[in-house]
C-alpha cells in the first residue's frame, strides 16, 4: 500500500509539511514537524486537503446539531440496522 | 444490539433512567462544561460507575466518544452540570439502541486517514483535542479522540500536532 492519503482541513498545517523554509511561527513544535515532513519526503504518505463539510473526523472533536451529527454518523458507516433491511 | 447493555453498571444505569425522553444528538450545541466549583456535588461512586459503563460502551459506539472523554474529566470533582450532560447521553443510547458499525462485504481497499482538532476546545486550560479517524474503503477501522498533551496556539500547531499523531498511528513512531 503506497501514499496513504492523510485528509487535514488546515491549508497552513499542510503547506508546513511539504515547504522546506524554517518558519519561525513553528518553533515549538519542529518534533512534530520533522517526524511528518519526514514522512511527507519519503513518499510514506500524502496529506490532502478536505473541506471542513467533509471532515469526517469533526464527530470526534466537536458537539452538532442533529443533521450534521446524524450526516457524520453515517459517513463513518455507523448506521441504525432497521434501514438496512 | 442489546448486548452491548451486558455490563451490569450500564444496565443499571439505563434502567434507572428509563423514564426519559430521547436525544437527538449526545451533546447539545454550546454545552460547555468547566469545573463548575460552585455547583451542587454528586454522588462520586454513582458518576465514576456511569463513566465507566459508557466507557465501555465506546468501544463500538464511537458516536459518544467525545462525550463520554469530556465528562470523564469530571470524575475526581463531579457535578450537577457534569451529571446532567452524562445522562444526556444516556438519554440519546435511548434513541438509538439499534444503530452501530456496518461493514459491508464489497468494499474497495483504499486506506484514507481523516484528522482534525477543534481550537482550544478546553476553556479551562486552552488545550486542543484531536480527533482521526480511518477509513478502509468506506469501513471505519481505527478511531482515536484525544485531549492534545501541550498547549498550541496557532491552529497551525494545533493542526501539526494532530497530524503527527495521525501519522504515528499508521507508521508508529519507531519509523522515523
Amino acid at each position: 500500500m503506497s501514499q496513504i492519503p492523510l485528509l487535514c482541513d488546515n491549508t497552513s498545517a499542510i503547506n508546513l509539511t511539504k515547504n522546506p523554509i524554517q518558519h519561525s511561527q513553528t518553533k515549538h513544535i519542529e518534533i512534530h514537524h520533522h517526524f511528518i515532513r519526514n514522512h511527507v519526503s519519503n513518499g510514506d504518505c500524502v496529506i490532502q486537503f478536505v473541506n471542513s463539510k467533509n471532515q469526517l473526523t469533526d464527530l470526534f472533536t466537536k458537539p452538532f446539531n442533529k443533521e450534521r451529527f446524524n450526516f457524520l454518523r453515517n459517513e463513518l458507516g455507523i448506521i441504525d440496522l432497521k434501514n438496512i433491511k | 444490539m442489546e448486548h452491548f447493555l451486558v455490563n451490569p453498571n450500564t444496565a443499571v444505569s439505563c434502567k434507572r433512567n428509563l423514564i426519559c425522553k430521547e436525544a437527538a444528538t449526545p451533546i447539545a450545541i454550546g454545552c460547555y462544561l468547566d469545573n463548575d466549583e460552585k455547583g451542587v456535588k454528586v454522588d462520586q461512586t454513582r458518576y465514576k460507575e456511569l463513566i465507566g459503563s459508557l466507557l465501555y460502551l465506546t468501544a463500538s459506539r464511537l458516536d459518544i466518544m467525545f462525550n463520554v472523554c469530556l465528562c470523564a474529566r469530571y470524575q475526581a470533582s463531579a457535578r450537577e452540570s457534569h451529571y446532567m450532560a452524562t445522562k444526556r447521553v444516556l438519554k440519546y443510547l435511548k434513541g438509538t439502541t439499534d444503530v452501530g458499525l456496518w461493514y459491508p462485504s464489497e468494499v474497495s481497499l483504499n486506506l484514507i486517514g481523516y484528522s482534525d482538532s477543534d481550537f482550544a476546545g478546553c476553556k479551562t486550560d486552552r488545550k486542543s483535542t484531536s480527533g482521526t479517524c480511518h477509513l478502509l474503503g468506506s469501513s471505519l477501522i481505527s478511531w482515536h479522540s484525544k485531549k492534545q498533551a501541550c498547549v498550541a496556539l496557532p491552529t497551525v500547531e494545533v493542526e501539526s500536532i494532530q497530524l503527527e499523531v495521525v501519522v504515528h498511528r499508521v507508521y508508529g513512531s519507531n519509523n522515523s
